[in-house]
């Protein structure tokens, strides 16, 4: 490698030793409009880029040999100035780049430093103010792909910079003038799912004044939180401070709220997303449905005359499956909207509930599923968690020993409006148990490929609540608390494990080996291991709580597919950065709230859904998007008009138009997202993908495999 | 190594240093022990998993979360001398658990055979090397046995190296090949005599 | 007629030689022909040589699986602790060429070579395996059904464990061979701690007897709480440990359980009518009288 470039120093430098020609086309103006001669020929024909290295502190500097790089850079064709910092993205850093352009006449810029995805911007911006169109900038990346990966092989890293360096001046050779394209941002948002989460979001884009379509797939909104009995560490009960929220939600004017309802199909782009909604046949109208169908003062009332004499008796989902509905229902009885819902998987359709309804005719027993499309700008993904089957564990004995059950079930068990009335009873005799365990991590940091190997974040802490809700409901009673660590990271909640330690609870530290059932009493036996004692324990208990990892909810993969947003490895949706962008997505326009993203309690789901509704909102109040001008360009004096990319492009985006007596292929800006498969197929060579075009990225590769000897 | 501290014998080990002193540690030690286990016992969080789920913890002072915790720390005297080593019966309960997908068991093979290495094995285990390098079985055939095959209408020695003996050279060529019968005669001699 | 290479291992044929009668007669009417592997040896025992010297225990184990290769047969054993080491083994040769090459550095001194180019099954998983044998054969085979006894399972340990590599599910709350009981006419019962190690594994037995025996008695009160005729296994250690342990547990413990011990196959054998002296069931330690009464 360090032969071949010495070799072709001379070659090089006789390149640079050209700068007076370029002046004409340095001085061309930067900000023309698209291109109205064909793209191919508006390329740069004397090209002077500047080279910027950036030591990042020692973050580069440390492994990588800054002056040797600069040394070579200068011997690059069209390299007309190099230059090194500290920080390149320091106000003095930007601020060469600025005067040099000037100075230098330069016609591209590269800097070589981090990821495009940390300083690009930074970088297009001092480039502008440069007084170059700012995607003549381009980034050479020797930080992530270099300094750190290779921090222990300073020639290698500093080779591989070099490398870097030569294909990035090949390409900003190349670079054109490019202007973003701005578009209109529809004054709507949508947000998928309606916990907590998607409630509070809802509710804060339209106190923001947008409107906003609430989609839960539920017959009703409120999700897991109202399912719960009473929050830590401050023991509100949850239903009491979800219900207003839940009334808010329903009589919100901008928000347009759609139960037992799911998104089928997303077309578009930031601004202008098409969502179209499969609104699950209900067999149920509400009071404006009735009307708009001319019954007067008919629809459902939530009276449950229907609900009376319905005949058939299945297990209500919201109650864990241990408390019975009909096959016409509602969940709970402050569900939101108080609307009845068929279950058509069970509904003999005997006409019974019809029969009762009577002159309301709330009731169509032959409802079909109905489609509605809807246009927004933005949207906020809220979907929330389910319980991860933890039978999978089997040393657990969950959904084999009757008296094992997870925590969700224990929240309804021990909740007032649950099925036993709050009275916290073994499912095997309904006796009240003296002796209850908590396993918490059932299911969690498991890296056997079974459960998950992550911390499900909030676990700990509502066991300990557990521990106190049946010390303050079953007077004796002696809970026991299995872990391996306590992580009680919350305001408040380190001293609530203080309170729940001296309210009694027995904390001991040992992962649970196994549980045998003793098959007379149904009791349990819990084998650990206390590792503080350093003994085995065998303890025999009346009741065991999992407190089982959470996943995500079970309509997440598909709705995430429809929005085009990742997920990471762990099964929850990809943010667009971990830290600084927590409920951004790497799809403009698409936001994160809540647990999908990843594990978080109350207060940190309702933090994350007012930063997603801060998000969404932005763009809308804007009410416009720059989109990046990597768009398709039809060169057509090359196109055949064989349509072949038309029929492949993604997004729809291509057409054929008839143009001077032929056919050619013309391009929707919006709607191209330039993934280039059009380019990559074009028979022709005749589609142009704008700052990625075939010359460019020929350039790089030939500057990478030559060795820049073009 | 404890530290000493002149004192008279008897203080000297009523009193000794119980602290955990760096130079115990064995970073070899944990990598061996990786090596020749193919499992990752550096990832144990301590959890007890291992130790619930073993049958000779309840009967004994053997806890396999600290062979595991020893082999992390590199601490291969404190390891290879403890005689409860040998307590385990191999019976992969610890692995079927183990939430960080270490498997425990095969870390205490890895250690006897480090053990081994330093001469430090019961005896039981070269006897059957001894009983194989002569039979060709662990558990070799006896007259009673004989008696009974023949009523069973069997041959009074198996089909195995007891019928063909020939087969009992390629035996030795292997054990001899490590030197296994050597050193298990060696040492069985040096404890009995 | 399927046919496989017979590994006998040490304590069938030196022990029990009824087990080892009983798997020819049994296996040979649900199709199964189990042919003499010459020169067969101990598998090594995983416990005692695979704690001296991991590759010792490799090399040994290649060379029995060479003699199959050598046949063309897969392997049947009747002994977890064979299917320890010679299933295992032939695992870890299989798939990690640098212990492969290593073995036949060791074997190239015998003439042998390990090819990978055979399987090893524990009889007990062809007779439930529905594609070989399954258990409506097994029912079907049945001459004098085991009606009226109830007969407990001890599954040992080193067939399905660790269960990560191997191929039989759960090792928590197994059924399969209760499944493979009930076919025999008996009722298979249920009992505390089912999964517990029977005691003798990891050179536990020779080191530590008392020990061992204190596992085995643990499992044996469990036994006795649920009233049972007899525990059937597939393991003939595990068969002696239960078997001549009860004696030693007698003796050294004061306390007796006179609960008869029987292989799978020799169970197999007296439901499709082989007579108890055709298993040499008088060579037991624990007399197998009380449950034959009730069958016979």
């Amino acid at each position: 490698m360090a032969e071949k470039r010495t070799k072709k120093e001379p070659a090089a430098k006789k390149e640079t030793k050209k700068p007076a020609a370029a002046k004409s086309t340095a001085k061309a103006p930067a900000h023309a409009a698209a291109p109205a001669v064909s793209p191919e020929k508006s390329l740069a024909k004397e090209a002077r880029v500047g080279v910027y290295i950036c030591h990042c502190g020692t973050n580069i500097a440390g492994s990588i040999d800054i002056p040797a790089v600069q040394e070579y850079a200068k011997t690059l064709k069209n390299v007309a100035h190099v230059d090194n910092y500290q920080y390149m993205c320091s106000t003095p850093g930007q601020k060469k780049i600025e005067t040099d352009i000037k100075e230098h006449k330069l016609t591209g810029i590269v800097v070589a430093a981090c990821s495009p995805r940390l300083h690009e911007p930074t970088f297009r911006m001092a480039t502008k103010m440069g007084g170059l169109n700012p995607f003549r900038f381009e980034m050479a990346n020797i930080r992530e792909q270099g300094s750190w990966v290779h921090m222990h092989d300073r020639e290698g890293a500093t080779a591989k910079a070099q490398d870097a360096i030569r294909i990035a001046v090949a390409k900003a050779s190349l670079l054109q003038d490019l202007i973003p394209k701005s578009v209109p941002v529809e004054k709507a948002a949508m947000v998928v799912g309606a916990g907590i989460a998607g409630m509070q979001a809802a509710l804060d884009l339209a106190n923001a004044g947008i409107k906003t379509y609430l989609i839960e797939k539920n017959p009703t909104i409120g999700g897991r939180m109202s399912q719960l009995d009473k929050t830590f560490p401050t023991l509100d009960c949850s239903q009491c401070i979800l219900t207003p929220k839940m009334v808010d939600v329903g009589r919100a004017a901008n928000i347009e709220l759609m139960t037992y309802a799911e998104v089928d199909a997303v077309e578009g782009y930031i601004g202008n997303f098409d969502v179209t909604i499969r609104r699950k046949a209900r067999g149920v109208l509400t009071p404006a449905e009735a009307e708009a169908k001319g019954i007067v003062g008919g629809g459902c009332n939530g009276c449950g005359d229907c609900d009376v004499v319905c005949p058939v008796i299945k297990p209500n989902p919201f109650e864990m499956g241990m408390k019975p509905r009909k096959a016409i229902y509602i969940y709970h009885p402050q569900v939101v909207p108080l609307i009845y819902t068929v279950d058509f998987d069970s509904c003999v359709k005997c006409g019974l509930c019809v029969d009762a309804c009577g002159d309301k005719k709330a009731i169509d027993l032959e409802m079909k599923d109905e489609l509605v499309k809807v246009k927004v700008g933005t949207a906020v993904l809220a979907l929330g968690y389910d319980m991860f089957p933890i039978e999978k564990k089997e040393e657990w004995g969950y959904n084999k020993y009757e008296n094992v059950v997870n925590s969700l079930e224990f929240e309804r068990l021990i909740c007032a409006s649950g099925p036993t009335g709050g009275h916290l009873v073994r499912p095997s005799d309904g006796v009240t148990p003296k002796k209850v365990a908590f396993l918490l991590c059932a299911g969690s940091r498991d890296n056997t490929g079974v459960g998950m190997p992550y911390c499900s974040r909030f676990c700990c802490m509502y066991s300990l609540k557990h521990a106190h809700q049946i010390i303050e409901k079953i007077p004796g009673v002696q809970p026991y608390i299995f872990y391996m660590d306590i992580r009680s990271f919350g305001k408040m909640y380190e001293e609530f494990y203080y309170r729940i330690q001296d309210e009694g609870a027995k904390f001991m530290r040992g992962r649970v080996a196994n549980i045998l059932e003793n098959p007379d009493t149904k009791n349990l036996v819990i084998n650990a291991e206390d590792t503080l004692l350093n003994r085995p324990i065998s303890l025999e208990v009346d009741m065991v709580v999992l407190a089982a990892a959470v996943q995500p909810s079970e309509d997440t993969d598909r709705t995430r597919k429809l929005f085009g947003v990742s997920k990471s490895m762990d099964g929850w949706l990809l943010e667009a950065h971990p830290k600084l962008n927590p409920c951004g997505t790497t799809t403009a326009g698409v936001f994160l709230a809540g647990v999908c993203q990843g594990p978080k309690d109350i207060p940190d789901t309702v933090a994350s859904a007012e930063g997603a509704a801060s998000a969404a909102s932005i763009p809308i109040h804007i009410g416009e998007v720059e989109l990046e001008p990597y768009f398709a360009q039809c060169i057509e004096e090359k196109c055949a008009g064989c349509g072949m990319c038309v029929n492949l492009c993604p997004y729809s985006a291509l057409a054929l138009v008839e143009k001077d007596g032929r056919k050619v292929m013309q391009v929707t800006e919006a709607k191209c997202k330039g993934c280039g498969t059009c380019g990559g197929f074009c028979p022709g060579g005749a589609i142009w993908m704008q700052h990625f075009a075939t010359p460019q990225v020929v350039a790089q590769i030939d500057a990478f495999l030559l060795g820049g000897e073009q | 190594m404890a530290r000493t501290k002149g004192y008279p014998e008897a203080l000297e080990k009523k009193l000794a240093d119980t602290r955990l002193y760096e130079d115990e540690r064995h970073p070899e030690f944990t990598k061996t022990v990786e090596k020749i286990s193919m499992t990752i016992p550096h990832m144990c969080f301590q959890c007890g998993t291992c130790t619930a789920s073993c049958p000779s913890a309840p009967r004994s002072s053997y806890r396999i979360r600290k062979f595991v915790r020893r082999s992390l720390l590199g601490l291969e005297d404190e390891a290879l001398t403890d005689p409860d080593l040998w307590l385990c019966t191999t019976c992969y309960s610890c692995t079927d658990r183990c939430p960080r997908d270490i498997a425990p068991t095969d870390v205490i093979m890895a250690m006897r055979n480090l053990a081994f290495k330093r001469d430090i094995i019961p005896v039981n285990f070269l006897k059957t090397v001894q009983a194989i390098y002569t039979t060709g079985h662990g558990v070799p055939n006896n007259d009673v046995n004989r008696a009974a095959r023949k009523k069973l209408g069997m041959h009074p020695d198996p089909p195995t190296t007891h019928r063909h003996p020939q087969y009992i050279k390629g035996i030795q060529y292997i054990l001899d090949y490590f030197e296994l019968k050597k050193n298990a005669d060696r040492i069985v001699k040096e404890r009995e005599g | 007629m399927r046919e496989y290479a017979f590994f006998l291992g040490c304590i069938a044929p030196n022990r029990y030689p009824g087990a080892e009668s009983a798997s020819y007669k049994t296996a040979e009417k649900l199709g199964i022909k189990l042919l003499d592997l010459e020169g067969g040896s101990c598998c090594p025992a995983p416990g005692a040589f695979g704690s001296i010297d991991l590759n010792v225990w490799y090399a040994m184990a290649a060379r029995n699986l060479v003699l199959a290769e050598q046949m063309k047969k897969d392997i049947a054993l009747i002994c977890n602790g064979c299917y320890k080491s010679i299933w295992e083994v032939n695992h870890k040769l299989k798939h990690n060429k640098e212990l492969r090459d290593g073995v036949n550095e060791v074997l190239k001194g015998i003439d042998m070579e390990f090819k990978g180019t055979i399987d090893v099954w524990h009889l007990a998983e062809l007779f439930y395996d529905p594609e070989i044998v399954g258990v409506q054969k097994i029912r079907d085979s049945v001459k004098v059904p085991l009606t009226g006894t109830r007969i407990a399972v001890h599954y040992g340990c080193h067939l399905m464990k660790p269960r990560k590599e191997r191929h039989f599910g759960t090792t928590e709350h197994p059924v399969w061979m209760e499944e493979m009981v009930a076919a025999l006419g008996a009722e298979p019962v249920e009992y505390r701690n089912k999964m517990l190690c029977c005691g003798a594994g990891g050179g536990v037995r020779g080191y530590d007897l008392v020990h061992s025996l204190d596992i085995t008695n643990e499992k044996l009160i469990n036994l006795k709480e649920a009233k049972v005729d007899a525990l059937t296994e597939v393991c003939p250690f595990c068969q002696l440990q239960f078997d001549r342990g009860q004696i030693e547990i007698q003796e050294k413990f004061g306390v007796s359980y006179n609960l008869p011990v029987l292989h799978y196959c020799e169970l197999l054998g007296l439901a499709q009518g082989m007579t108890p002296q055709e298993l040499a069931l008088d060579l037991h330690g624990i007399s197998c009288e009380p449950f034959l009464a009730k069958v016979l």
